[in-house]
């Protein structure tokens, strides 16, 4: 009788240690969710794309052990939990690195702004002082419209760096360098031109 | 003694039982086919399978997803128990699909590459013609302003392209082309006497008119035309020299009013020949005659220009060059002023055409835009 007490005592104790492990994490499920959107929030489809894409599949895999796991009789969710806790670390880590990349990303936008203001400004000075005499007057005041068409441009980098858009922003940039540079060159050759006719 | 024979033999066993359920206990690897659909799923997305393909890569996904979990299933399994071949042939089935899916993104971006570079190339097609033309009209025009905005963004264009970002190339090509129509609309506004046949017609009547006068009382006369940039010195209605000249910034509109740098049409002649002009020497023309009063009184009263307007003058044929800009003169090098100055006496016709051409230049490149 004794020997039956002692072996239910037991059982019980067998089937209270399984139920207590059976919970599945749920609060542990929600912080890493909720760690996953805040990455989501902070732009890191724009600035952590990768990792983001490894943060959603390896909160996939430890969803595929929480429900692995709740299928079977005797429940262990520790390896869910490890893995639930290693996405939230991982997207608490990438959280903290997305405002330095967006950052670097503003910086870059805004030195390739200047960079184009600058050769803007270069070529709209080598326009005020090229000599408009004969053979460059027209192809002047051509190269003016054409500045006057990179000024609007220019105005829309600075849009898209206040709307945060701040890879689009550079590549207009570059653009505007690019085509700038080009204008002071072909200002250059039309100077060239009046000395060569002198 | 014989205890503890038994006591040996009972632990051999016992030894023995343990390195075979040990051995047979060790869990078997996964099968490859598991890390090979893992990598290609991050290649897939990587390349863009939920832009490219999203039914198929979201069936893909789903397949996937479905292979992994029975592949946990065995995974809780003792490894005595596990048997992979269900998974192995869940995974083969999916790096297949993610194979044909491959295929079909590369083969949907090349297509789409294909549609955006074709549609980046006849942009660029339009945007070369249009600059030449602002280039070769060489009228201030807001034309160059949008045209210079559709070269900046061409150049972002390229860059998109580049990094295979056909949405974002898409969406500048859209800007891009608006940009091309709005100055194209200009350039037509500006241009669109050049190719009304009617007006180039009466152009027409007023110099051969100029030729015949010229014919039948063998005088010379001067035909500019405006389009074509020439001046023709015509003599007993032959052609004796042409040359080349310059205009304004507007001077292939008609003149109306002082400082609208355009150049007037009609029948002019020449008032008053001046040795020492600003610009070389000058040949000074009666703009405005009665016509050009009338035309400016109307415009006056119809309210098109201020009441402050002027309706200007002196418009001459002067040297300085042909590649100047003038302010509604007509402009010839120095040497060929010279020349000009000496066969021209005051007196002499002079009539300004827009073109006397009906298949002039402007419609030939308008044409293929």
């Amino acid at each position: 009788m004794k020997n039956l007490m002692k072996i239910s005592v037991l059982g019980l104790l067998v089937v209270f240690l399984f139920t207590s492990c059976a919970k599945q994490p749920t609060q542990l499920i929600n912080d890493s969710k909720a760690a996953i959107e805040a990455v989501v929030k902070a732009g890191g489809d724009v600035y952590a794309k990768d990792e983001l894409k490894k943060l959603n599949d390896d909160y996939t895999a430890a969803m595929d052990e929480v429900n692995a796991q709740a299928k079977k009789l005797f429940k262990k969710y520790g390896k869910a939990k490890e893995m639930l806790a290693k996405v939230k670390t991982d997207a608490d880590s990438v959280a903290q690195l997305i405002p330095a990349r967006k950052e670097e990303a503003k910086n870059n936008a805004i030195n390739a702004q200047n960079e184009a203001k600058a050769a803007f400004d270069a070529a709209k000075a080598l326009l005020d002082k090229a000599p408009k005499g004969k053979g460059t007057k027209a192809d002047i005041e051509a190269m003016k419209s054409d500045l006057a068409g990179l000024e609007a441009q220019l105005s829309e980098v600075q849009a898209s760096i206040d709307q945060e858009d701040y890879f689009g922003a550079k590549d207009k940039a570059l653009s505007i360098k690019e085509k700038a540079d080009a204008i002071s060159e072909q200002v250059n050759a039309a100077i060239q031109k009046v000395k060569g006719t002198r | 003694m014989k205890l503890r024979k038994k006591l040996a033999l009972l632990i051999g066993i016992f030894e023995l039982s343990l390195v075979f359920l040990t051995s047979g206990c060790k869990t078997p690897p996964a099968p490859p086919e598991v890390e090979q659909a893992l990598l290609q799923e991050q290649a897939l997305w990587g390349a863009g399978g939920s832009i490219y393909a999203p039914g198929e890569f979201q069936r893909y996904e789903h397949d996937l997803a479905e292979a992994r979990k029975v592949l946990k299933q065995e995974e809780l399994k003792i490894g005595l128990f596990r048997n992979y071949d269900r998974v192995r042939d869940n995974f083969r089935q999916v790096l297949q699909e993610g194979e044909r899916i491959d295929s079909l993104i590369k083969s949907k971006k090349a297509a789409l590459s294909q549609v955006i570079e074709s549609r980046r190339e006849s942009l660029h097609t339009k945007y070369e013609t249009l600059d030449k033309l602002s280039l070769q009209i060489n009228q201030r025009s807001f034309s160059r302003n949008h045209l210079s905005q559709a070269d900046i963004l061409f150049k972002e264009v390229d860059r998109l392209l580049a990094g295979s970002k056909y949405d974002e190339a898409k969406n500048r090509l859209d800007k891009i082309a608006n940009l091309l129509d709005q100055a194209e609309s200009v350039l037509r506004q500006q241009l669109k006497r050049y190719m009304d046949q009617a007006q180039i017609t009466e152009w027409r009547r007023l110099a051969e008119r100029a030729i015949e006068k010229s014919k039948a009382s063998g005088q010379t006369v001067i035909l500019i035309c405006k389009l074509e940039r020439t001046l023709t010195v015509y003599r007993a209605g032959q052609p004796v020299k042409t040359y080349e000249v310059g205009l304004g910034f507007n001077g292939l509109n008609d003149k109306l009013h002082a400082g609208d740098d355009a150049t007037p049409e009609g029948n002019y002649q020449v008032t008053k020949k001046i040795g020492a002009s600003k610009y070389d020497k000058g040949l000074l023309i009666n703009y405005p005659n009665e016509e050009d009063i009338k035309k400016f009184n109307e415009a006056k009263k119809m309210g098109y220009i201020t009441s402050a307007t002027r309706i200007g003058g002196l418009i001459e044929i002067h040297g300085g060059g042909k590649d100047g800009l003038t302010k509604g003169c007509i402009a010839l090098d120095d040497r060929e002023m010279d020349e000009l100055f000496k066969m021209i006496q005051p007196g002499t016709p002079v009539t300004i055409v827009g073109t006397t051409d009906p298949n002039n230049k402007i419609i030939g490149i308008l044409k293929t835009v």
